[in-house]
């Protein structure tokens, strides 16, 4: 947590680290060990404690005084009683902040050494410590001589200031001040999160810069608050909370400079209690910009986390990748095209002939054939068109609000301006969301006021009512429940275009006038295959991998995923119907879960047109990738290295059910125009069931069978 | 100046009936071109007689009519009639667009296969299906469309052999209120044996039962017989979800569409008296969206639709042989083709158009073929310009059934040319040649030499 990751390798690296200076480290670990069990003794969960929320704190104070105090027998008590103060202020403000969504960060450990260093004062058992200025004493007594030698070697490389002064900053935020803490910290970083690393050097740099520029006292600077007041701000700030982008790398110019300022305002108020300032600077910054930035009416360009992966790197990278995957499914009402077959679009959005001004927004319909005809004969009858007395669906479940249905159909050529919108279907979706249909056919309702239909009821035909000179259906979403309310712009959830013989998906958005564009028609087959319920349970078995069980789960934002017991894997997906997709993915590499998520990483439930779908994977999904780290380095700025996925129905044997089905996919590596084919599967559904999946790899072929 | 053309003099009856300022006038223009390909240029480089057919007048027409059913129903698909026209090219084009196949023997069945269509989008339809077609047909996963209850037993007891469970439908027949009622094919609904024949499928649990076929006659005039039909089918397809408890996936209403062409003895042409498409459509899916299933359970709805697809996407180009005057003093005219090549002459008064320019003068003739028998009329009385010989003439809407039902009788079977969307001509099928012909037989040792 110390470094905002959860990572175990770089827990136990900074772990070690502590006891460079071993009594610090020590008086750390007691700490750490007496939090646990407090908080195990006042009854929170074993997830709680494990998380080490409550306990981090605890680690640092116990940091803080085995820097600052002699041990002794009252030392021991009072350290003991601090971590135990740190766990509960710990959990107050905790819970206090994170109903704002606001972090703890670590108000818990300095108000807990202000209260140790306060207080021990007025206990004579208690003494400051000169340790820290023999430290190399310790050192002796832990290492010997042998230690003392690698340490002095390091403190001795003839490096340039800045790099010594930035590696004994970084130890500093361990309440250590040598290069070769430094220097460990910074491998270990490498490994953990090369954005977090650039983001360090970066607010190490702009504070020094900012010092030289004000040509400030540098006393008040020491490297303690260089690491953690100006270093981890530009990480909190730079790339944890909030999404990293060269905005937010921009944002540590800023919010640098200002902690600089908050450390030595405070400084000046709490050195007349004697006090040190710690680390309040970077948690007043952090909280007081999240807080700002969690005001804003929209998103706006600086994304907050919206899932703490505790990597910059993965919070970048699954936000990217699912910023249009997975919040479009969630931000839009699904809406499918109101009508079966293909239709095409005569004028859309802020056309040219009546959709102007507030009324912009809408969809006007019609069918043509090859010829971009809408009628046969002569056109001179509402009969004649295609589209006339053809079936209007409704776009989605939703209640009949309004019903207008006394409009007689216009000759061909005249409009009836009078009732402009003819005979109309006003359908409440949600609060808010209204969708309309005009210029229908009188007495041809389906469906009353007050129903509630499904999405693709027939509700009515098409007709020539109301300001209609020749049959088309009128479409267009509305936030409020009037037949003359204004049109809002909203996006169709998936629909097929059609263009010279091709056909291609259409997601998340609204179609362009002249389109000829159809619904997708659901494969039964598919969807039953790809219907995972909450306890569903699969068994995966393949030569040369243990049997696995994916169990279907929900978790507490209602997401659903599988979770593979063997494997202690996550991947998580999401149906609605027309499309399965995978969002996530946690664990192991090696784990069947895992191939089958490579796989199936985007289905489209219809084989009806043979669509090939498109997608693109995390970049996490590169793993030990030779170029990854270099494209973690330039992550927030550009995406050179992408793993293409696509995928298409390869056999159908009956879209009737029954039968056979074969999804192929396939996943190409691009580095920037060079694309290598890196994989491809095969899913094979039998009889509504999702019954193998072969994945091949450059060096491998994985064949599972799927039962339940 | 333009020679003129020379017609022999004739005495014509005074024409009785409403005075009419335009006088005698013929109906006639000239048909010199096909989809912009000329008609005597056509014949110069590929012969006389001449099958014509238009590869943009099929797509269109498979368009229109998938447009007016997938405008109006969620799940249709065609089925390409084989038995209509089975010239592999013809074909191809309906598999292109989309169309499965629907087949009525072996024969038809192997065709199918070899034009590409997958085992499980051919429809087996027809009385005659041997045990080696119906294991080839199951083990395909085709779907079997079974004609009558010997045929529902052969394949129970082949069922035992076969690699896969067959998926059989039944063909149904109805009362749907024309004449004559189509009874022949398929078990009658209205007494019970139809309901009969679904229960021993699912009861022998030896066959997936996947849907129900009818087809209630050809050139249908009504469309309130397929409102009918739709009825009946959907009260059986009602009694296999509820009572047998094995829904149906689709509903197949066989063909039956006329085209355009006017029936022998009927009183108004063709064009003027025949639903269109979607009048048929709108009857049928209408129907069908009120039998009452959910939106989800809806069935498949299956058109094997033939006639009215192809029928005025081809032509037959021929050339007047001669002229003659009959005893009666009528004018009989004489082309190079004849009922051996227009099966249909005995159903349709086909519309026949010159190829080249006339005068104004009309006389009603008999158009004759080539053969040398009685049976050959191509039209029984017709006005039409005064032909001479060597003049060319269109008929039109030949392309149902006449590719498939042509004889090979005393001539051999012509050039079949397609035009395709880009005007370019190709031949289909090549004339036939006596070694064609003969080539088949067999000669016995001693009728190798003969002495006459």
């Amino acid at each position: 947590m110390l470094f905002f990751s959860n990572n175990k390798f770089f827990a136990s690296v900074v772990f070690l680290t502590t006891f460079f200076n071993p009594y610090t480290g020590l008086a750390g670990f007691i700490a750490s060990l007496v939090a646990v069990l407090v908080a195990y003794f006042i009854g929170f969960s074993r997830e709680q404690v494990k998380s080490g929320l409550y306990t981090y704190s605890a680690v640092l104070v116990g940091l803080g005084m085995g820097t600052f105090y002699e041990f002794s027998a009252g030392f021991w008590i009072l350290l003991a009683l601090a971590a135990v103060l740190s766990v509960l202020l710990s959990a107050a403000f905790i819970a206090k902040l994170g109903k704002s969504n606001l972090p703890a960060l670590s108000l818990a450990f300095i108000f807990t050494l202000w209260v140790v260093i306060l207080s021990s004062r007025e206990f004579a058992v208690i003494g400051l410590t000169q340790r820290n200025i023999y430290w190399l004493n310790e050192m002796y007594a832990t290492g010997g001589t042998d230690l003392i030698r690698l340490v002095q070697w390091f403190e001795n490389l003839s490096l340039p200031d800045v790099v010594t002064g930035y590696l004994r900053s970084l130890s500093a935020i361990l309440f250590q001040s040598n290069i070769a803490a430094g220097i460990v910290l910074t491998i270990a970083l490498l490994f953990f999160s090369r954005i977090a690393l650039t983001l360090m050097i970066a607010g190490y740099a702009i504070a020094i810069v900012f010092i030289q520029l004000m040509d400030g006292y540098a006393g008040s600077v020491n490297y303690y608050n260089l690491g953690t007041n100006f270093m981890l701000v530009s990480v909190a700030l730079g790339g944890f909370y909030i999404i990293p982008s060269v905005r937010s790398f921009f944002w540590s110019l800023i919010t640098v400079p200002i902690s600089y300022i908050l450390v030595i305002a405070l400084w000046k108020i709490t050195y007349t209690w004697g006090l040190p300032v710690f680390s309040l600077p970077f948690c007043i910054t952090v909280i007081l910009f999240l807080y700002v930035l969690q005001l804003r009416r929209t998103g706006g360009k600086m994304v907050l986390t919206p899932i703490q992966y505790y990597s910059p790197e993965e919070n970048l990278y699954r936000y990217s990748n699912n910023k249009e995957r997975v919040l479009n499914s969630f931000y839009y009402y699904h809406l499918s095209l109101p009508f079966m077959g293909e239709w095409t679009v005569s004028q859309g959005y802020n056309g040219s002939i009546t959709h102007k001004g507030d009324w912009g927004k809408a969809l006007d319909f019609v069918i043509a054939d090859k010829e971009k005809k809408t009628y046969q004969g002569s056109g001179s009858l509402p009969e004649q068109f295609y589209c006339y007395n053809k079936p209007v669906l409704s776009p989605a479940d939703g209640i009949v609000e309004e019903i207008i249905d006394y409009v007689d159909d216009n000759p061909v050529g005249e409009n009836n301006v009078l009732q402009n919108w003819g005979n109309t279907i006003v359908i409440k979706h949600a609060e808010g969301l209204y969708s309309k249909l005009s210029h229908l056919k009188k007495g041809s309702f389906k469906v009353a006021k007050g129903a509630y239909i499904k999405k693709g009821d027939i509700v009515a035909a098409c007709g020539n009512s109301g300001r209609s000179p020749e049959p088309h259906l009128h479409f267009q979403v509305q936030a409020t429940p009037y037949f003359d309310s204004k049109t809002i712009a909203y996006p169709l959830a998936y629909f097929l275009q059609h263009e010279g013989g091709n056909t291609a998906l259409k997601t998340y958005t609204v179609p362009q006038e002249s389109d000829t564009i159809s619904n997708i028609v659901p494969n039964m087959q598919l969807q039953q295959a790809f219907e995972f319920p909450p306890g569903f349970i699969l068994k995966v078995t393949a030569q040369g991998y243990k049997e696995e069980e994916w169990e279907v789960m929900v978790s507490a934002f209602n997401e659903t995923y599988f979770y593979c017991r063997q494997q202690h894997a996550y991947a998580y997906f999401i149906n609605n119907g027309t499309m399965f997709y995978f969002t996530n993915y946690f664990g192991n590499h090696r784990s069947l879960l895992y191939h089958f998520y490579k796989a199936a990483y985007k289905v489209v439930l219809s084989t009806d047109k043979k669509i090939t779908i498109t997608d693109t994977y995390p970049q996490n999904i590169f793993g030990r990738h030779p170029l990854k780290w270099i494209q973690d380095l330039l992550a927030p700025f550009y995406l050179f290295m992408k793993m293409k996925y696509t995928s298409h129905v390869k056999q159908d044997d009956n879209m009737m059910g029954g039968g056979t089905i074969v999804l192929e996919s396939r996943a190409d590596q691009q580095l920037g125009n060079k694309l290598q084919q890196k994989m491809t599967a095969r899913v094979v559904i039998t009889n509504g069931k999702l019954q193998a999946f072969r994945v091949e790899l450059s060096n491998k072929q994985i064949e599972a069978i799927c039962g339940n | 100046m333009k020679k003129l053309v020379y017609e022999s003099p004739s005495i014509q009856k005074m024409n009785t009936g409403l005075m009419n300022k335009f006088g005698t006038r013929s109906e006639y223009e000239p048909v010199k071109q096909i989809d912009g390909v000329s008609v005597h240029t056509m014949m110069a480089q590929y012969g006389s007689p001449l099958f014509v057919l238009s590869e943009r007048t099929i797509r269109n027409n498979y368009q229109n009519a998938v447009r007016a059913f997938s405008t109006r129903y969620p799940k249709v698909q065609f089925a390409w009639s084989y038995k209509t026209n089975y010239l592999n090219s013809v074909c191809r084009i309906f598999h292109q667009e989309g169309s499965w196949a629907e087949v009525v023997s072996g024969f038809e069945y192997r065709k199918a296969l070899g034009n590409g269509v997958p085992g499980n989008k051919i429809i087996f339809n027809g009385p005659e299906k041997t045990n080696e077609e119906l294991e080839m047909a199951a083990n395909n996963g085709s779907l079997i469309h079974i004609d009558h209850f010997d045929e529902l037993f052969q394949l129970i007891e082949l069922s035992d052999k076969l690699k896969k469970k067959p998926r059989v439908a039944i063909r149904v027949n109805m009362d749907t209120g024309v004449y004559p009622m189509w009874d022949r094919f398929g078990f009658n609904y209205e007494n019970g044996q139809a309901l009969n024949a679904l229960t021993k499928i699912v009861e022998s649990g030896k066959m997936e039962l996947t849907g129900l076929h009818c087809h209630i006659g050809t050139f249908m005039l009504t469309t309130n017989a397929y409102a009918t039909a739709v009825k009946k089918l959907g009260d059986l397809a009602w009694k296999c979800k509820t009572q047998l408890n094995t829904p149906i996936q689709y509903i197949d209403l066989g063909g039956g569409f006329p085209s355009s062409n006017t029936l022998r003895g009927s009183f108004l042409p063709g064009t003027d008296s025949v639903p269109s498409v979607d009048e048929f459509a709108e009857a049928i899916t209408t129907n069908l969206l009120g039998l009452g299933f959910g939106t989800e359970e809806l069935p498949l709805l299956v058109l094997e639709s033939g006639r009215v697809l192809i029928d005025d996407a081809g032509y037959l180009l021929s050339t007047v042989l001669a002229n003659k005057r009959l005893s009666d003093g009528r004018r009989a005219t004489i082309l190079d083709a004849g009922v051996n090549l227009l099966f249909t002459s005995f159903w349709y008064d086909h519309k026949i158009s010159p190829a080249q320019d006339f005068t104004q003068h009309t006389e009603d003739m008999a158009l004759y073929g080539p053969l040398c028998m009685n049976i050959d009329v191509v039209r029984q009385s017709i006005n039409l310009p005064l032909l001479n010989r060597g003049d060319k003439v269109v008929v039109h809407k030949v392309g149902a059934y006449n590719m498939t039902q042509w004889m090979q009788f005393i001539q051999m079977r012509p050039n079949v040319v397609l035009i395709d969307e880009q005007g370019k001509t190709h031949i289909i099928r090549e004339s036939e040649t006596l070694q064609y012909i003969e080539q088949p037989e067999k000669v016995p040792e001693h009728l190798q030499i003969i002495n006459v």
